[in-house]
């Protein structure tokens, strides 16, 4: 799904962070967030009581549906999260 | 320790930005405090390259100004907390603060200015909660601070200006649309439009969005609203169909598209929960977008020296929050002396003027965001309606059965507004469900208080926190 990265923009440097222990590329200055959607995680937490898949959706901090597992750190905002190179994510797709 | 300053200014779009600018040219010692990582708010979302090249074209003149102040805070001498966030607010402008890291801890200040922005307002349907489903402003946010697409190809529904701007930016970004259905009809809008001169510049605006989206051959269909959001681990269709005048689905009108992504929006609410929490008295009102900070003309809260700014005082855009900001810095300066009576009236006097007619704009773009009772009529019970603790349409509807027809009523019997994004998704959702089932007055009806912590914080964090107790620490903000 590299192709959701828009062909125009002027990008930061290239990084490369790990998403449940595989290498994934990133680009400085991406949210958490977009760098998921844009390598195809689109599921990023089971919720706790009905175990419902959740994604992105309000995208601005305030819904706390995005919520990944950052350099071991449980129940980060991926939207309010800028990536970092050798970040570790971890995301709950099952 | 506590740290002091003259003013703390909570939010740093273009209210925030506008007030920090005029107070620091007079040399007041000023704090930025944004939970965001970057100063501007939602206007000025955009990649941090992006953001540095400082002489690029920028067509909005409203986006320039706030380009320009963020270059000039950036460089003065004001502090920014960035990555930061406002637990609550106590007696004597205290602020409990949790920083990018997490550490706590409290700030204080003469006079606090509060500029907390809003969000998007949702109209819940079965499936909403499917990874693919996003509210429009995610899906701007994605492409301006990420450059990517929010899908390969974007559906897009909802009421309001918002979907028309989504949908250019895609195009810009050689993104594909698979169609824009707005739910409200060309009747209601065409309502809307008596409201007088202010509004004529955004229509005009409005106008271009269409032309560039017509000659692009986009879809837009009006009065047609999502019925339905399909998929098995994540979004794969959506069901639409037309709606009448109440609101309600036609049936036999209903279509089903192929997407993997939906954005969808209804409006904007105020983002009032800190104000709340500091004790300020909030009004209700559909023209100012919901519950919303009462404020004097010189932008004062109901409490002391608590300023409140831009889209939480009623929504209305970026040009609203442009004036407020510098309304509450003209009053402070004014109150403390810094600046004669001559000088206070011949700044904030037209600033007071402008803001009435920005004001009414609001009440334009509120219109077209309004929803028909009949929409809440119809939610299937197995809709979730507070995500965060996952109470479906099915449980408030046997409490209100049962009675529980208030705000604070409903949020004790079912538990909805009490998860982690603490009522501001479902608040504004449940309140219009409530006044759609018992027809009650706005202020029966009320609104879910606000407490601290007003964000998710650790208890490890709070247990760190260094608490001064000692009385001198306190005077130095002397209020």
């Amino acid at each position: 799904m590299s192709d959701l990265r828009i062909s125009s923009v002027w990008r930061g440097a290239k990084i490369n962070i790990r998403v449940n222990g595989k290498a994934v590329i990133a680009f400085e200055g991406e949210t958490v967030h977009a760098t998921l959607l844009a390598a195809g995680y689109r599921v990023l937490r089971q919720t706790p009581k009905t175990h419902q898949p959740r994604g992105i959706f309000c995208g601005m901090g305030v819904c706390y549906d995005c919520l990944v597992t950052i350099n071991g750190a449980a129940n980060q905002r991926a939207c309010m999260t800028r990536v970092e190179d050798r970040m570790e994510i971890e995301v709950d797709e099952t | 320790m506590k740290r002091s300053y003259h003013v703390i200014i909570v939010g740093s779009g273009l209210a925030g930005l506008a007030a920090a600018d005029i107070l620091s040219r007079y040399g007041l010692q000023i704090l930025v405090i944004d939970d965001n990582a970057h100063l501007g708010g939602q206007l000025l979302r955009e990649l941090p390259q992006a953001a540095a090249a400082e002489n690029r074209f920028e067509p909005d003149r409203l986006k320039r100004q706030g380009v320009r102040l963020a270059a000039r805070i950036k460089k003065g001498n004001i502090q920014v907390l960035n990555g930061t966030q406002v637990l609550g607010i106590y007696p004597g402008h205290i602020l409990l603060v949790a920083d990018s890291r997490g550490h706590v801890s409290e700030y204080c200040a003469d006079a606090l200015i509060l500029a907390t922005g809003a969000r998007e307002r949702q109209l819940p349907f079965k499936g909403w909660t499917l990874p693919g489903v996003m509210s429009t402003g995610a899906a701007q946010i994605l492409m301006k601070s990420s450059g990517i697409l929010p899908g390969r190809k974007t559906l897009i529904g909802g009421c309001g200006p918002l979907m028309l701007v989504l949908a250019a930016e895609i195009l810009a970004n050689r993104g594909e649309i698979l169609a824009v259905l707005d739910q409200s009809s060309t009747v209601m809008k065409l309502k809307a439009v008596t409201a007088g001169p202010a509004i004529w510049p955004k229509l005009l605006e409005g106008a271009t969005y269409l032309a560039r989206l017509a000659a692009a051959r986009v879809s837009i269909k009006q009065g047609v609203r999502i019925v339905e959001a399909r998929g098995r681990n994540q979004l794969e269709e959506v069901v639409v169909a037309g709606v009448d005048a109440d609101g309600r689905i036609v049936r036999g009108t209903e279509r089903v598209y192929a997407t993997d992504t939906l954005a969808v929006g209804y409006g904007f609410s105020p983002n009032i929960e800190l104000p709340q929490q500091a004790g300020c008295a909030i009004k209700y009102s559909k023209a100012r977008g919901g519950w919303f900070v009462d404020v004097s003309d010189a932008m004062m809260t109901t409490v002391g020296d608590i300023y409140a700014v831009g889209e939480a005082t009623g929504i209305a855009g970026a040009g609203k929050s442009f004036v407020e900001g510098r309304i509450a810095a003209w009053d402070i300066l004014k109150k403390r002396s810094v600046v004669d009576r001559q000088t206070y009236e011949s700044n904030a006097g037209p600033l007071m003027r402008r803001r009435s007619r920005q004001v009414q704009y609001g009440r334009f773009l509120n219109h077209l965001c309004r929803l028909q009772p009949g929409c809440y009529a119809e939610i299937p019970d197995e809709t979730v309606i507070c995500r965060c603790e996952e109470i479906t349409m099915g449980t408030i509807r046997s409490q209100l059965n049962n009675n529980f027809t208030t705000m604070n009523g409903i949020k004790k019997a079912t538990r909805s507004g009490m998860g982690n994004c603490q009522g501001r998704t479902c608040g504004p959702i449940l309140f219009d469900i409530l006044s759609a089932y018992s027809h009650r007055p706005p202020d029966e009806i009320g609104c879910t208080s606000a407490r601290a912590p007003v964000k998710t914080v650790t208890l490890g964090a709070l247990a760190k926190m260094t608490v001064n107790t000692s009385q001198d620490d306190g005077d130095k903000c002397n209020n």
